[in-house]
């Protein structure tokens, strides 16, 4: 910074921090006045950051924002809808009567359900299996470097390859969307966790010795604290994907459910249903993201320097 | 001198003593070869004493510290604390450790930070609660209990780190160059602040540093330790009352002493 800007930054400190600091052109004098004052300074700073700055306008602002996209998104697609048939791409008054349709004749919540529920069974699955032994990976030097050269593999194989093999030994059930999910969620989970647990902090480690702490204190208190944003962005991701890659289980390995419905409608070229399908999934996951994981993030988190505010 | 010295606990006078080292020796294996880190180090801290150990990096002044906590066995020498051998000592909540950095959780409030100390015995959740209020009252951080690490300014983090390694209500308390890392002013609100609450706490006080400045205006006696391998030269009793400011002429001449002996 140079003097002239620092001069008049402590200069305005007089009007927000009650100090007084008098300028008579000497900026040696100015100097010592703000190391009289180093203290107050700095409580003062806390004292505000602890205040949250909350802006309704600001929030409302982007409210706005958003329905004016949505707004223009589907301008556009109708402006498209209009000089093509509409098998190819139906316009959205045309998906608005196909959505009700499935909404009236329970179409809609039924597969959307059984989806729901496979993608959570084999997501159960993941975490029973990936966050142990994540944990193991991460704390056992040995095991982590004998099977460091596992998870790339399993991350390398597609899904479609996991529902070609669910699909030979299970059938067509639910066992194959569940084990397509697993198999793709495990492999994300084991890797965030693996991560989080080799960033467990040593100072940590040797506080609660120093206090006595039993091994599964250190446990719970120290390691699940720490592994915990990793695991919650791993699972996150993990969500998502089963989200994705239970359709592709279900279109060829299923007699019901989302993925089902949308290979059946595009048989029958029912591109309206098609869409009204997406529609749903998109709805869905923009819900359960913003609805609920974005704000027990910010919950869980809440302990996180706000990258913005600093 | 200004003459109106501070009474000195001293072993003799009390008969009794916090901590006893006798012939402690400690070596470490480094790439194969023994180092000698400590060698037949006898140290009595009498009860209520504030004691510095000074000395240059390598003089194995956090070792020996590390030692008197428990955490390392020496290779050959007895440790007693408030009377029995370390090996019988389980009493370990006697014990306040202070480290260099103040290791605050960053998932943990304030206040959760100070309870994390009581947390390794089995104190039920309110009574945790009501100590670790009383231990941020005591460092005049009440107003910041429910503050995260990172809202806090380094004095006030170093505060708080302090709250948690007095809410056990040690009869010792450890320091491992506890303030080495805050800026002077900081560091001399900080000093302030530990003889304040030594004055109502009276436990005895442990602490390692390399300046030699704190430890004179913060020890009844200095133990100077040389390097390679680590023993004790001298301990230098200051007889000086408090407060005690680093620009006084007999703080002064006690640093000047106490350079000279490094």
């Amino acid at each position: 910074m140079s003097l002239r800007r620092t001069v008049r930054f402590i200069l305005s400190l007089n009007s927000i921090a009650q100090i007084d600091v008098s300028y008579n052109g000497n900026p040696l004098d100015l100097q010592f006045q703000l190391h009289r004052h180093v203290a107050t300074m700095s409580e003062l700073i806390e004292e505000r950051a602890l205040a949250k700055p909350v802006s309704r306008k600001l929030r409302l602002d982007l409210l706005m924002q958003r329905i004016v996209l949505v707004a223009v998104f589907v301008g556009v697609w109708w402006l498209a809808s209009l000089s093509v048939p509409h098998y190819i791409l139906p316009g959205p008054a045309r998906v608005w009567e196909a959505l009700q349709l499935i909404v009236r004749n329970g179409d809609l919540w039924s597969n959307l359900g059984i989806t729901f529920w496979r993608v959570t069974i084999g997501f159960v699955f993941a975490t029973l299996v990936g966050l142990p032994f994540g944990i193991v990976l991460g704390a056992n030097k040995r095991a982590g470097d004998f099977f460091e050269p596992v998870i790339p593999v399993l991350n390398t194989v597609s899904s479609a390859i996991w529902a070609i093999f669910a699909i030979i030994w299970f059938g067509i059930s639910n066992a194959t969307t569940i084990f397509v999910v697993f198999m793709t969620a495990m492999p994300l989970i084991i890797t965030n966790v693996w991560q989080g647990t080799r960033t467990v902090n040593a100072d940590f480690i040797e506080l609660s010795q120093v206090l006595r702490m039993p091994d599964w204190k250190v446990m719970t208190k120290i390691y699940l604290p720490t592994i915990l944003p990793y695991f919650f962005s791993g699972a996150r991701l993990a969500f998502g994907f089963g989200w994705r890659v239970s359709l592709v289980a279900e279109t060829i390995g299923s007699s019901s459910g989302v993925g089902y419905r949308l290979r059946q409608a595009a048989d029958l070229i029912r591109t309206d249903q098609v869409f009204a399908w997406t529609l749903t999934l998109v709805l869905m996951m923009a819900t359960i993201e913003m609805g609920i994981l974005k704000p027990l993030e910010n919950y869980l988190f809440r302990w996180k320097k706000d990258a913005e505010a600093q | 001198m200004d003459g109106v010295t501070r009474e000195i606990p001293s072993d003799a006078a009390r008969g009794s003593f916090a901590i006893r080292l006798d012939g402690i020796s400690k070596n470490f294996a480094n790439a194969g070869e023994p180092l000698e880190v400590l060698k037949n180090i006898n140290l009595t801290v009498a009860e209520q004493a504030i004691v510095g150990l000074l000395g240059a990096s390598g003089s194995g002044k956090s070792t020996l510290l590390n030692i008197i906590s428990g955490i390392l066995k020496p290779d050959r020498g007895r440790v007693c604390l408030c009377g029995a051998a370390s090996e019988e000592f389980n009493d370990w909540c006697a014990i306040g450790y202070m480290f260099q950095d103040d290791r605050l959780l960053p998932w943990r409030t304030a206040i959760r930070n100070v309870e994390f100390a009581l947390e390794a015995g089995s104190l039920p959740k309110t009574e945790r609660a009501r100590r670790s209020r009383e231990a941020l009252e005591l460092v005049d951080l009440s107003r910041f209990e429910e503050a995260f690490p990172y809202q806090l300014s380094g004095g006030m983090r170093s505060r708080v780190a302090l709250a948690r390694s007095l809410v056990t209500e040690p009869r010792i308390l450890l320091m491992d160059e506890p303030f080495s890392r805050l800026d002077a002013q900081t560091r001399t609100l900080m000093h302030t602040e530990l003889l304040r609450i030594h004055q109502l706490k009276r436990m005895t006080v442990v602490f390692v540093t390399h300046d030699v400045a704190e430890a004179v205006v913060l020890a009844d006696q200095v133990a100077v330790m040389s390097p390679r391998p680590g023993t004790i030269r001298e301990v230098v009793e200051i007889a000086l009352s408090r407060p005690r400011d680093a620009t006084q002429p007999e703080v002064t001449s006690y640093i000047q002493r106490l350079r000279a002996l490094i």
